[in-house]
């Protein structure tokens, strides 16, 4: 089965075409994609700035990794779970889309991001609460660009057409 | 002058025809708009899931808020920068969007009530009840901002 005649099939399916044609399926699972943004974004930004020394001085790293975790994977699931959703409704418009795959180089990089950084940074924040080293600064302003561009290659998805 | 010649007018300001002149204009600038709602929303929602009693325990509500109030601020600022470009952009067509009217109104009352009700929450020694009403109403306010926002290219 070739790639266009799979997007075509997605197309086909009731759920692609209920999130397509319906006028609030779009909408709302587009608003639960910001909200995701946000809260996962929220957190992210607040996470950065304190590793960056610019933000939330007077917490600990660990005391922020540790409270922000559960409500960071809650927003991630938010926005991937909408993200696929949204996806799924217009496939072929996304496979012609450079913006789309830009964004998804740049999701790559952040899967990329986790594994270089997770042992040195993520996984044990208490050895970052005396003071954080060279490569957790380097983790959170990596983490900063991928999410700004994150942002930028999505919002350029709807002007490509 | 009418609200609508104002409006009419900011269509034509330099800088609506910035705003409709490269391609990459809109989406740059509605980009900063998501980081921009991003920072205040999400460092609101922080202090806002502390007052819930649902998250963040470790600290108050108070020293939550005080380290996050100029964060929380600076994307203030950047979506009051970055919205009025993008309504100068289409003033009129936006003046009669429903979606926008309703966006705007739960901005005024999220403001609002964000420096006052919610300021105070987090300020002195309220009860809890109190606490988890103002948390909870503050997210409820800025969830319809979001919500009234992605709606307006729809409607």
């Amino acid at each position: 089965m070739s790639i266009v005649s799979t997007l075509e099939w997605i197309e086909s399916t009731d759920l692609s075409t209920t999130i397509r044609e319906g006028a609030l399926p779009y909408p709302i699972i587009g608003g639960i994609h910001l909200l995701g943004i946000a809260l996962f974004g929220g957190m992210l930004l607040a996470t950065d700035l304190r590793l960056l020394g610019w933000a939330m001085q007077r917490r600990r790293v660990s005391d922020l990794v540790e409270q922000f975790r559960p409500w960071k994977q809650l927003g991630f699931v938010l926005v991937v779970a909408s993200g696929l959703l949204l996806a799924w409704a217009e496939p072929q418009k996304l496979y012609r889309s450079p913006a789309f795959w830009v964004k998804m180089a740049l999701f790559a990089l952040v899967g990329v991001h986790a594994l270089v950084f997770r042992a040195g940074v993520y996984e044990n924040p208490a050895r970052l609460d005396a003071a954080v080293t060279g490569q957790a600064k380097l983790a959170a302003a990596i983490s900063l660009l991928l999410w700004a561009g994150l942002i930028v290659s999505g919002r350029l998805i709807a002007f490509d057409s | 002058m009418s609200a609508l010649s104002f409006f009419e007018w900011l269509t034509t300001s330099p800088w609506a025809n910035a705003m409709n002149g490269p391609e990459w204009a809109f989406p740059v600038v509605q980009s900063l708009h998501f980081m921009g709602f991003a920072l205040s929303i999400g460092t609101i929602a922080i202090v806002d899931l502390r007052l819930l009693g649902w998250g963040m325990r470790r600290q108050t509500a108070a020293e939550l808020a005080a380290d996050l109030e100029r964060w929380t601020l600076l994307g203030f600022a950047v979506m009051l920068i970055t919205g009025p470009l993008m309504f100068s952009a289409d003033a009129v067509r936006y003046h009669y969007n429903p979606s926008f009217q309703f966006k705007m109104t739960c901005l005024m009352v999220a403001l609002l009530f964000h420096y006052t009700i919610h300021r105070r929450a987090t300020r002195s020694e309220v009860s809890p009840i109190a606490a988890k009403l103002a948390g909870g109403v503050s997210l409820a306010l800025w969830t319809a901002v979001v919500a009234g926002g992605r709606m307006i290219a729809f409607v």
